[in-house]
Formats: C-alpha cells, structure tokens, sequence
C-alpha cells in the first residue's frame, strides 16, 4: 500500500464492523435496511446508534429477515436512492433470490459481507464459503485485508457501483472474526473529502429511475431479444468495472493518499520466482512471512486479489507468467473440485503463464487460522514445485491427515 | 324504474375519476376476477400510483412480457417472497426524497397468506406507509391451481386432488385480513367485487389512511378457470359469498372492526359452494364443516367488533 500521509486525518481505532459502518455514514445513503447475524451485527448496531443520534439522515429499515433486507434496498435503489445493507454467512444465503434480482435490475446497491462459513448453525467461524456461494450472481465482489480496506472499499464501492457506465451492485468482502471484531488503526476520511470524492457521481448522466406517474416499469420478464440484451449488457459492464476500480483507486489516492493498486495488489513481486495468491486478512500474515523470507534469500512474492468478480483475469496473468511456481491459498472449497475455488479459476489460464506452476491451498476454514508457519509451509511447498520436486496438487494446510488423500 | 336503477348505480360510477391505465384487450381469462379489480384501483386512486406485482396471473399484463407491460402506470416486477419489503424500499425512498407517493403492493393469495407473509407481517409491524392489496383466488392459479394458505375446506386443487383417499383440501383455509387487523395497523379492510362502492371507500380509505402507516386490503376474487366456475358467474359467486357470510366485509381502523354490510338471514354455505366445480366432492358432513367453520370465523369477528363500544374482559381462569 502507498500512504501518502495528509495533514487532514482523524487516526482512530476501531474494528472492521465499525469501518464498515462509518464507510457507510459517510456516503450519506438514503435508505439503509438490514437484519443482525453475526459476525455483521456491529455493522448495524453501530449505523442504528448513528441514526439515533441523528448523524446520519437516512431511513432505516430494521426488517424482519436479510431476504426483506436485499428487497427493500433493491427496490429504494431503482427509485432512484442510495443503499446499504450488510450481512453473513446464512444472512447472505437468505438474501439469494433478491440478490440475484438485484444484479438483474442493475441495481447498484453497496453491501458488505462479513465472511463466514455456512456447512451448519455450528459454523459460527470465519471462511469465505459464503463469497463462493454467492459468487456467479451478477455483483461485483471486492476484498478486503484490514480494517483501513473496509472503510476505504465501501466508499469505492459507491463510486464503482453508481457510475453510469457500470451499474452493478457491490458486494465488499471481509473475514468475520479476523476483521469484524478486530480493533485496527483506521484514518477516518473527512466528511467533506468524502463528498468530494463522490461528487463525480451527480455531475455523471443520471440512470433512469422509478417514479410515481413516470409510467415507467421495471421487472419484466423479457424471453425474447431483450432478455439476451440485458445479459450481454451486464457482462460487458463487469468487464468495464475492472479498468473503472483502478482508475477509482488512483483518485482514490489523489484525494485521501492511499492506493491500493486497483483490482491486484502486488507485494515484492517484481524479482518474485514464488508467488502466493491470497486474499483477505491472510494477506497481512503472509506478507509479514515474506518479509522473514526474504531475509533468507528466498525470491517470495505475494499477490492479493482485491476484486474476485469480475475476476481479473488481465491483471492476474501479466503479474504472474514466467513465474517459477504460484500457490493459491484458498479461504473456501470448490466442491466438485479437488483444489479450491481461486486456484481452479487461475488454472483456466494456466496456459498463458508461460509454464508457472500452480499448487492449491487451503487453509482458514473451520476454526483454524492462518499461521505463520502455516504461511511458512506453503510458501516452502510452492518453492519445492519452482525447483521441480514432486509437489502434491491440492493440500489441506491444518488438516495433516488428508494429506495425498484426495 | 330507469331512473331507479341509475341512481343505484351512480355511486359506484362516481368513484371512477381516472382513466383505465389498462390496454382494451389483455391476456386474463374470459370472467377473471383480478383483472376487474386491477382495472378498478387506478381509476379510483389514480394514475400516479406505483404499483408491484409478482410472478402471477397478473403478471404478463401487469409487470409485461418481453419488453413492455399492458399499461401506462410506474410498476416493479418483484419476487414473491419479497414483494412487502420491495413496496417498504419504494415508499421509504419516496419519504426520503420528499415525493409525493401512493404505492400499491398488488399480490395473490399465495403471496400474501403463504411465501411472502413473513415480510407482509414485518411491513405491517414496522407501519410502513404503503397500501398491500391481496386479490385472492383461493390457491395458485397461474401455475395451474395448486392449493395455497386461503384454498377453503373441501377444494379440489392440483396438489389436494380428489382420489380414493381424499376428497380435497381437508385443512381449513386461514384468515389473512383478520391477522392483518390485529397487528393494529391504521386501515385493514376486506372486499369484493360484487360490492364495488364498498371497495372503492375502501381503496380511498387506504389512500387517506396510508399517510398513517401500512394498509391491507383483502379483495375476495374468483378465479372461474381454476374453481371451476361459469366466466358470467363471477360476481354472482362474490355476493354469495358475502350472503352466506363465507367472505365478511368489514373493515378496522387502528385494530377496531366494523362491519361494511351485514347479512341478517345469512344463507347456506351451500348456496355458495354450489356454484363451483371445485366443491363438488364436498358431502353432507364436509358442508357442516366448512358452515361450522364460516360461523367460527363470524363469531369471531363478531367478538372482535365488539372492542370498539367496550372492553369485554377474558373469562377468568378456573382456579
């Protein structure tokens, strides 16, 4: 990350509930619906305590189930609002159907996720299986890896979100337990910086709305050539959204000092032979594991995906051919595949690495955390494939009794 | 006479002050309930309502298929599990910006009484400022009549079909205006189409009442494809249903009920069912049943319309 520091800053230590809430005060939207699970809960607690105290202007709707939570910001944002809600794990999976209504209307509305596994009401533990449960419905997906990133993100998302040419909800991503409840040194934009970063948004074309009298519907449930339009149209804005996020991140910086390299963020991959893919708070362990690394000589580099949907399939393949060997640390399974979600994307390109290697991680399901050793074991694995030893294709990193085993 | 006769039917003539928003010629069935009622609340609320509807009989006309829908009012298609919180969004982000706004959340039975009564119930609790109307049709017509929450004791539906173990639905159907009522919401009320002076008030009321908070409206409507029922019978079966008590009008402002019409010699459940080939299984005992259970249901509102003139006190418990 390049901080340039600004005279204008409020430090402040909150968690990543918090920055997601104050990300989201700060983007003044008018209509905010949401319904508690943990480990989002803090997200509303706090934006509820903001509107009770009148800081923030907007209507709040506490509905009776994340389903209502997805309609009601959905339908608010094609009248023409701006929305947030957030949610998690069975939260998220209780808001499918509208989510997928919602990046079928091209709604852009902005939530975040708190990560969290989903096999059973047991599952109270971080993992992204909600992410991946979620990932083919149309939204953008960003990542975040601390609590900084949560609160920066959720004000990109509106700038990518509500932009003319884009309108696709987004979705910002962060590990539940690791960053919702951990307390982190955040720089608090000004309100007034903020506005101005989200000012382009007014001075844009303005999306068509739905209006009392306007005598314009919307929801139709097109068969014909209209159905075929709107789903090309979507695609091609995902594609768009991706050169949009980098072009967001570098004003971003302009205005606030912080850059975080748009859809990538790559850490000393330059003379990098190895290379961990990762994303989320993983990102922080690994790169403090590079860093000892590096120390002993070893040529370690990591890239961390900032944005999951559209997968940056550009960007990923130019930082990454000619690498020796890449391990993908996934967060979550692929069920159906043995290697987990990230790596079995990557390794649709595989040929257009120009012969990098690809192994598969997983890690930080269940209850387990991403260690520093466990970093340090990936890390020697991938280096065992870059120096052409037998590696095995897909390990389970805090699971030694599955080892070779699938 | 003629004169006699216009002047009953000016009253409901007045309340038609708007155009029909509706094309001539829509795909609804030859004698379709709904499609009267949906006719009907634009010309009385006007044009600048927003409307939403769900997958359903009325959605080609309503929400359109392929590129456009059969009218010129503001409408949102919406899922049916969600069709009361997409109606809160609309209303709230109206509120917010300061627009002038009458939303109509327009749904079956299947809707409201079943899949998306968890979030009716929450608009109703929450007081969200828009009106929901159920047209109901007793079941799931346009997927080919399956049975719903409101589908009466003794139906014949393609999920309660009658074999050599059954007979019908042999469960009774539930009272959705009643339970809306007692979440104590400004205006709940119930009508049909056989008295459309009582449903205009009513779609008025609404309106008016609506700047107080949520309004439910549950409008009694046949389906005579799917019941089984002459397309030239629809409002003949309406009155009945009100004659015979099966579908009270009433309406409760603020919880507190208040009968609309009232039968004073209500007939047999039977001249209703009757007129249905749904109900033709139905016996003897499965007609004593369903009486039993439309006077249950009478009695009740009957207890409950009492609230407004005094408190009656719970019997105390035996000790």
């Amino acid at each position: 990350m390049n901080t340039k520091a600004k005279e204008r800053s409020q430090i402040k230590v909150i968690t990543g509930n918090a920055a997601a809430a104050i990300g989201a005060k700060l983007a003044r939207p008018d209509v905010v619906a949401a319904y508690p699970i943990t480990p989002q809960t803090e997200v509303i607690e706090q934006i509820s305590s903001f509107h009770a105290s009148g800081e923030m202007d907007c209507e709040l709707i506490t509905v009776e189930g994340e389903n209502s939570a997805m309609n009601a910001v959905m339908a608010a944002s094609l009248a023409g609002g701006r929305v947030f809600t957030a949610s998690s794990s069975w939260g998220l999976v209780f808001m499918y159907d509208a989510i997928l209504a919602t990046a079928g209307a091209r709604a852009p509305v902005v939530m975040v996720n708190v990560n969290r596994e989903t096999p059973g009401i047991i599952a109270v533990s971080s993992g992204q299986q909600d992410m991946i449960s979620t990932r083919d419905s149309g939204w953008i997906f960003l990542i975040a890896e601390n609590c900084q990133e949560v609160l920066d993100l959720v004000l990109q998302a509106y700038r990518l979100a509500e932009d003319y040419d884009i309108q696709v909800p987004v979705m910002v991503h962060y590990d539940g337990f690791y960053l919702s409840y951990l307390s982190e040194v955040v720089d608090v934009p000004f309100q007034e910086d903020v506005d101005q970063f989200l000012s382009v948004l007014k001075d844009q074309p303005q999306r068509t709305t739905l209006k009392p009298g306007k005598k314009l519907g919307c929801g139709s449930h097109g068969i014909l050539g209209g159905y075929l339009e709107l789903r090309h149209k979507h695609v091609t804005a995902m594609e768009r959204s991706k050169a949009k996020f980098d072009q967001i991140d570098k004003e971003y910086e302009e205005i606030f000092g912080r850059s975080y390299g748009g859809q990538i963020e790559k850490y000393k991959m330059d003379d990098a032979d190895v290379v961990l893919v990762g994303s989320g708070s993983m990102c922080g362990t690994i790169k403090s594991v590079i860093d000892e690394k590096r120390e002993q000589g070893i040529k370690i580099g990591l890239l961390k995906m900032r944005m999951y949907r559209p997968f940056p399939s550009e960007k990923m393949i130019a930082a990454l051919k000619g690498k020796k060997a890449i391990g993908v640390v996934d967060r979550s399974l692929n069920f159906g595949f043995k290697g987990g979600p990230i790596y079995t994307e990557l390794k649709s390109f595989e040929s257009k690495l120009e012969g990098a290697k690809l192994v598969s991680f997983i890690d930080g399901i269940a209850n387990t955390d991403i260690t520093k050793e466990n970093v340090g074991k990936m890390i020697d694995m991938t280096g065992d494939l870059a120096n052409g030893k037998d590696v095995q294709e897909v390990t389970w990193v805090s699971y030694p009794e599955a080892q070779g085993g699938i | 006479m003629t004169e006699k006769k216009k002047a009953k039917l000016t009253p409901v003539l007045d309340y038609l002050k708007h155009e029909d928003p509706f094309a001539k010629g829509v795909a609804f069935c030859p004698g379709c309930g709904l499609e009267l009622l949906l006719r009907f609340i634009p010309q009385v609320m006007g044009n600048d309502i927003v409307i939403t509807g769900t997958p359903s009989c009325s959605a080609p006309v309503l929400l359109g298929q392929n590129n456009q829908s059969w009218h010129k009012l503001s409408y949102f298609g919406t899922l049916m599990t969600g069709a009361a919180a997409n109606a809160t969004g609309l209303a709230r982000y109206y509120k917010k910006a300061g627009i002038d706004n009458t939303v109509v959340c327009f749904n079956g039975d299947g809707t409201a009484a079943d899949i998306g009564f968890g979030n009716l119930s929450g608009a109703a609790e929450r007081n969200e400022p828009f009106i929901y109307i159920c047209y109901d049709n007793e079941g799931y017509m346009n997927t080919g009549v399956q049975k719903s929450g409101t589908t009466p004791y003794g139906a014949t539906t393609t999920t309660t079909p009658f074999g050599a173990a059954s007979k019908g639905k042999n469960l009774r159907r539930m009272n959705l205006a009643l339970k809306m009522a007692m979440h104590k919401i400004p205006y709940a009320a119930t009508a049909t189409l056989s008295d459309l002076g009582d449903l205009a008030k009513k779609l008025l009321k609404a309106k008016e009442m609506k700047e107080k908070g949520f309004c439910f409206l549950h409008v009694f409507a046949p389906c005579p494809t799917g019941w089984g029922a002459a397309p030239d019978n629809t409002i003949e079966i309406c009155r009945r249903a009100v004659k015979t008590n099966y579908f009270p009008l009433w309406e409760a402002e603020n919880g507190k009920i208040r009968m609309t019409k009232t039968i004073k010699k209500p007939k047999p459940v039977k001249t209703y069912t009757e007129l249905m080939k749904k109900f033709k299984f139905m016996d003897e005992e499965d007609h004593k049943i369903l009486q039993d259970d439309v006077d249950y249901e009478y009695c009740i509102l009957g207890g409950l319309s009492v609230l407004e003139a005094e408190c009656q006190l719970p019997l105390p418990a035996d000790e």
